[in-house]
């Protein structure tokens, strides 16, 4: 009779899922994924050093070949898989990081939430690319390192934003209810407000995700990834060591970059679903103006639309 | 003959939504005569702010303008370009909206909200700008020294005096007010009603004045207007309204509202001619003081927000603590239930067994023998849950009712606060109820434990005024039927008498008097409390007539 | 006036232990690393460099045989003095020479990208809100959205490979020309506007949505305030209210994400100076990963820290000038 926390969970993801931004977003996405799954049965041996270097697309190479003279379509394709799977595993433990930190220290308050505000400050106001250049310089390159680095330089900024959500709903007089009837404190975070922050979590997650592909890609085209394996990262980097730019070969490069800028958008996409869903003001509106002849809609005057005269 | 200054002919008015629309006002007439004070009264979702935003064609998306016309001095608002509406506004119609104390523009001063009025409408400039401004806020006696103050500098019955001045810069032929006064305290809303008036004896302009508060209309009106779902129901002269009114709705309006004078209504809930009170108080509060502190390096300031505050409570009786925003009574109800810690001072329960000031984890025990019901009933429950799940979780956590018996507890629970079928209820989420129902669902909850107190803060400031009194009897026989303690906490003089058996009045964190309920309404000792009482009395309006040239009391603004 | 100070003083309080938070981290960071940091350096750089050498860099990190808190307190000492050690890359220049050229450069194309990609991006965020009209609200977002999600310094390669290398409209690289002086003189000033363009004109773009978006979401919220309804009611015209209540309303929230994003917009400037080959701290911090240059790199980090908390502060100061709510 009683409602779980599952069903709570099924019900949030059904009403993301119909919002077209986000359900557009999670087809690319598992798009992708399927075809890094794939990877290795569908393609050449990215690896293996086949043709003429520098090769522009052609029937044996669809997307051409890079100065190794290694397929560009092998190295696209199997470049997602690290470079999603590290995305990915960052954007899962930040946001749970983050809802740790941010959650004690917003439901808490008090000394706790000054020492761990403090903490997270810190580390927000730092900024990012110098720390994760140091530490993926000491560090042995590959996907460890790049994981750790981006948890570190990234965590912060979700713990502020859930902390912030925290605070608020602590505020509310659900939770003042909940403590007057007994319940203990990590009931009520867990039972009665995590449910709450479901689109929170959610988007900090691909908030995350999308911040950890980009820096990732960003670290590995410096040369601090490992650059023997095959990520999108790397692609780009010896796509610049073997000068493609001055060559004109931009197979190389415009590959693997698209592919990047679909990725994220599509995440982007998946976010803002989730905002039309957790915001309902904003479907209204658009319906409404939907429904408007287009002349009458001025900002701040109510139209007159007369449906019988 | 036809002397009005507006005339609302059939108007109609959608909201949009993916489904059906909502019709928000339907065929909706009326006219207003030069220098009549209008009424318009209705319940939430009555449509009657929706009318006056239509009226100045200011009402936001989803809303749509679908039928009628409104003619202010022979043109119709509804058919006119939007240059036009642009020039309308604020000449010929002003606005006092609701919520007005959020009507001004944080990061400009007052000088500047009342300036681009005139900038825009008139041709008044520099100097003469200037002096018109200071002419305005001498108007509603404030002090011109404030003409550069922003928002956040005044206090809440100055803002609202400043939107009146906005109102009344162009000197509009019709000014609409918009429930002006709600968020206010009662004394400052009372003067600032009777200044509101005495402006318009003086000037002439007419006003149609919106509230959900029928007997603070029928003080002043000469002609009401009473809405319901989106329709007229009732209008006539504000003495017909008052003897009965043609409408049953008119009627349960009225009815709904107790006095804070006069005697007590016959047909409300008897109180119990006798009340066995033990001896032993079962809440005891001793020098109770409550103080927050502003931190800051160079200035730390701690606030005191209950002052040494001492008072005792007898098993079954109902006690009211009243005061005004600021008094200090719902802090006192967190103290109480220990939601938050008092900075000194004791809380007694039951004796000197639990005493419950100073530990720091409050006992299980505790938690079982004090609940409370909250003001708002949408926020008090959580939007993810079940109303079963409401009930449940406290009656697990407590372990008072083994697990094959819960549902049926439950339902029962449902049903004795009146939520019948309790099986439907059960399964319901709080937006799928409405606010008494959601009310109810609370106190069931209060009750599921049975607890020996029960702390209510102002559980119905919240809701519809027609149904505050079911909410209240619901109070009412809970005390007899379960043997509860209730403290009541309200900032309505008038319910506390309705309810409590005594009342204590609470004023800046400071008990100011307290007393059987019967006596201390008919006959009060200290001023605050008569100042009270006179404000939420018929005949306010006459009596701050004649104060108004007396000096202001220095608690007011 | 009291509390504004003590607000500003508060906040500088935070800045310091950020600063010294940074130092610190700078200063463990070697230490932790599995293994002696000596022996890591050591090993790294045998048959590079001479001994001399690597006895500096020992020096640079304060691997001396002090005991810890020793080496601690000599580092913070020689970082207040402004010595931040010997660079690998170009020895024997020392760290601060190298960097303070390069600071210069940065500054100027990545403030004066910031600036306008902030000032133009809140403007349109201003206008989509305000309009709420179909068409611009329902593609700029998602155009900007889409330009946006490719990385900073990828779009600078396509950009450079277009207009640098097929239509040779811009230049490749540098930051002026080989033919004119560097000074203040005309054709010096004009040079370097003209290097600065392309970089410049990527980094605005890609950061464009962002600030756009931010100011949009932000700007809606505000109109549907109860003062907003109110300056419509009083019959002001659309551009007063879109202006002077809206969006002054809403650009000191923006403000504040202005300061925060401050040091993630950074780092993309950064990447797109590399493939600009533009002598800013983006090109160092590459030659420094090339080289293992630790003790540049860890001096680009400390002078790029105390860069954006030093920015951070100014974004405090300002939004306490702008809004009066924080003034008793």
């Amino acid at each position: 009779m009683d409602n779980n926390q599952d069903s709570i969970f099924t019900r949030w993801i059904i009403g993301i899922l119909r919002n077209r931004k986000a359900i557009t977003g999670v087809v690319i996405i598992f798009l992708f994924i399927f075809l890094a799954a794939l990877g290795p049965f569908i393609t050449q041996d990215p690896t293996a050093f086949l043709s003429t270097p520098l090769s522009p697309p052609s029937w044996e190479h669809w997307l051409g070949t890079n100065g190794q003279g290694q397929d560009v379509l092998a190295q696209t394709i199997s470049g997602a898989r690290q470079t999603l799977l590290v995305g990915f595993t960052t954007g899962i433990m930040v946001v749970l990081i983050g809802a740790l930190i941010g959650g004690i220290s917003g439901y808490y308050s008090g000394r706790i939430d000054d020492f761990l505000s403090l903490l997270i400050n810190v580390f927000l106001v730092m900024p990012g690319l110098p720390l994760m250049v140091i530490l993926a310089s000491w560090l042995p390159p590959g996907p460890a390192t790049l994981t750790g680095v981006l948890v570190l330089t990234g965590w912060a900024w979700n713990a502020r934003v859930i902390r912030s959500q925290m605070m608020t709903f602590r505020s509310r007089d659900f939770v003042s209810a909940a403590i007057v009837s007994g319940e203990h404190n990590i009931r009520i975070i867990v039972l009665e407000i995590m449910p709450r922050m479901l689109s929170l979590l959610a988007s900090s997650f691909i908030g995350a995700s999308i911040y950890a592909i980009g820096a990732q890609v960003g670290l590995e085209f410096l040369g601090l990834g490992d650059v023997s394996t095959v990520t999108w990262g790397t692609n780009l980097y010896w796509a610049s060591n073997d000068m493609a730019l001055l060559t004109g070969s931009w197979w190389n490069f415009v590959p693997t970059g698209l592919s990047i800028a679909i990725v994220s958008f599509a995440l982007t996409l998946i976010n803002f679903g989730i905002d039309e869903v957790t915001n309902p003001r904003l479907i209204a509106e658009r319906v409404w103006r939907e429904k408007i002849p287009i002349d009458t809609v001025v900002n701040g005057i109510t139209p007159v639309v007369k449906d019988h005269e | 003959m036809n002397n009005s200054v507006i005339s609302i002919q059939n108007l109609c008015v959608n909201y949009i939504t993916p489904g059906d629309p909502v019709k928000a006002v339907n065929d909706v007439s009326f006219e207003i005569q030069q220098g009549e004070i209008f009424g318009l009264v209705g319940e939430s979702g009555s449509g009657k702010s929706t009318v006056v935003q239509a009226v100045l064609r200011t009402l936001p998306p989803p809303a749509v303008i679908t039928g009628g016309k409104v003619i202010i001095n022979n043109k119709d608002i509804l058919s006119i370009s939007n240059t036009e509406v642009l020039q309308y506004r604020w000449k010929q119609i002003s606005i006092v909206m609701q919520s007005a104390l959020n009507a001004l523009n944080p990061v400009l001063t007052v000088r500047e909200q009342i300036e681009d009025v005139l900038k825009e409408h008139s041709d008044l400039k520099g100097k003469a700008a200037e002096d018109r401004t200071k002419e305005l806020l001498s108007l509603i006696d404030i002090d011109v020294s404030r003409l550069d103050s922003y928002p956040h500098q005044l206090s809440g019955g100055m803002r609202q005096r400043v939107v009146i001045a906005i109102a009344l810069a162009l000197m509009p032929p019709l000014i609409i007010m918009d429930e002006p006064t709600t968020a206010l305290d009662v004394i400052v809303e009372r003067e600032i009603l009777a200044k509101i008036i005495e402006l318009r004896k003086e000037l002439g302009f007419t006003i149609l004045f919106i509230t959900h508060d029928l007997n603070l209309l029928l003080e002043f009106a000469d002609r009401v207007a009473i809405m319901k779902n989106g329709r007229l129901v009732e209008l006539d002269k504000a003495q017909k309204i008052r003897s009965g009114g043609k409408h049953d709705y008119t009627q349960k309006l009225i009815r709904s509202l107790p006095s804070a004078s006069g005697p007590r209504e016959k047909g409300l809930l008897p109180k119990p001619k006798s009340l066995v009170l033990g001896d032993q108080p079962i809440l005891e509060v001793q020098n109770l003081s409550k103080s927050f502190y502003d931190s800051g390096i160079f200035n730390p300031m701690s606030i005191d927000v209950v002052n040494n505050v001492s008072f005792q409570v007898f098993p079954g009786e109902i006690i009211g603590l009243v005061g005004e925003s600021g008094s200090g009574k719902s802090t006192i109800a967190k103290l109480i239930t220990r939601l938050i810690r008092p900075t000194s001072g004791d809380i007694f329960l039951k004796g000197s067994n639990l005493k419950i000031s100073e530990a720091r984890r409050v006992p299980l025990e505790y938690r079982k023998q004090v609940q409370m019901v909250f003001q708002d009933p949408f926020g008090s429950l959580n939007s993810v849950h079940t109303v079963y799940h409401h009930l449940a979780r406290p009656l697990l956590r407590h372990q008072l009712i083994p697990e094959q018996k819960l549902f049926d507890y439950i339902i029962e629970m449902l049903e004795t606060v009146g939520l019948r079928p309790g099986t439907t209820f059960a399964e319901k989420f709080p937006h799928e109820m409405s606010g008494g129902e959601r009310q109810r669902v609370a106190i069931a909850r209060a009750l599921s434990l049975s607890p020996d107190l029960i702390i209510a803060d102002e559980p119905t400031s919240m809701l519809d005024v027609s149904i505050r009194m079911e909410i209240l009897e619901i109070f009412a026989r809970m005390r007899i039927e379960k043997n509860l303690t209730i403290v009541f906490i309200t900032h309505d003089l008038a319910s506390a008498r309705y309810l409590a058996d005594r009342i204590i009045v609470l004023q800046h964190g400071s008990i100011v008097e307290e007393g059987i309920a019967e006596d201390l309404i008919q006959s009060p000792k200290e001023e605050y409390t008569k100042q009270l009482i006179k404000a939420a009395s018929p005949g306010w309006l006459k009596s701050l007539s004649f104060n108004n040239t007396k000096e202001k009391d220095v608690n007011h603004v | 006036m009291n509390q504004s100070l003590n607000y500003l003083l508060r906040r500088l309080g935070f800045y310091f232990i950020a600063a010294w938070a940074a130092l610190t981290l700078n200063f463990f960071i070697p230490r932790l690393m599995p293994g002696d940091p000596a022996a890591i350096i050591f090993a790294r750089f045998r048959g590079k460099l001479k001994p001399e050498a690597i006895n500096a860099l020992r020096e640079t990190f304060g691997l001396t045989d002090e005991p810890l808190l020793g080496q601690y307190w000599s580092y913070l000492k020689s970082i207040l003095q402004g010595d931040l050690g010997i660079s690998i890359a170009y020895f024997p220049e020392p760290v601060t020479n190298i960097i303070s050229s390069a600071l210069l450069w940065t500054i100027f194309l990545a403030g004066f990208s910031l600036i306008i990609s902030f000032s133009l991006g809140t403007l349109l965020g201003t206008i989509i809100a305000w309009k709420r009209s179909g068409k611009l609200d329902s593609t700029l977002p998602p155009v900007l959205a889409f330009v946006g999600a490719f990385p900073y310094f990828w779009l600078a390669m396509v950009a450079l490979y277009i207009f640098g290398f097929e239509l040779s409209w811009f230049p490749l690289g540098h930051a002026y020309g080989d033919d004119v002086t560097p000074g203040f003189n005309m054709p010096f000033i004009l040079s370097a506007l003209y290097h600065a363009a392309l970089p410049a004109l990527t980094m605005i773009l890609v950061s464009l949505g962002g600030w756009m978006l931010s100011m949009r979401n932000i700007m809606i919220t505000t109109l549907g305030t109860d003062y907003i309804s109110f300056a419509h009611a009083k019959g002001l015209s659309s551009r007063l209210i879109m202006l002077r209540y809206a969006a002054r309303n809403a650009i000191l929230p923006n403000f504040t994400g202005f300061g925060m994003a401050l040091g993630f917009v950074l780092s993309g400037a950064l990447l797109t100076e590399i493939i600009f080959s533009y002598p800013g701290q983006g090109y160092l911090l590459l030659q420094a990963v090339r080289a293992q240059d630790f003790p540049l790199m860890q001096g680009l980090f400390m002078t790029i820290t105390f860069a954006v908390l030093a920015a951070n502060w100014m974004v405090d100061i300002a939004v306490l000038f702008f809004d009066p709510r924080t003034r008793k």
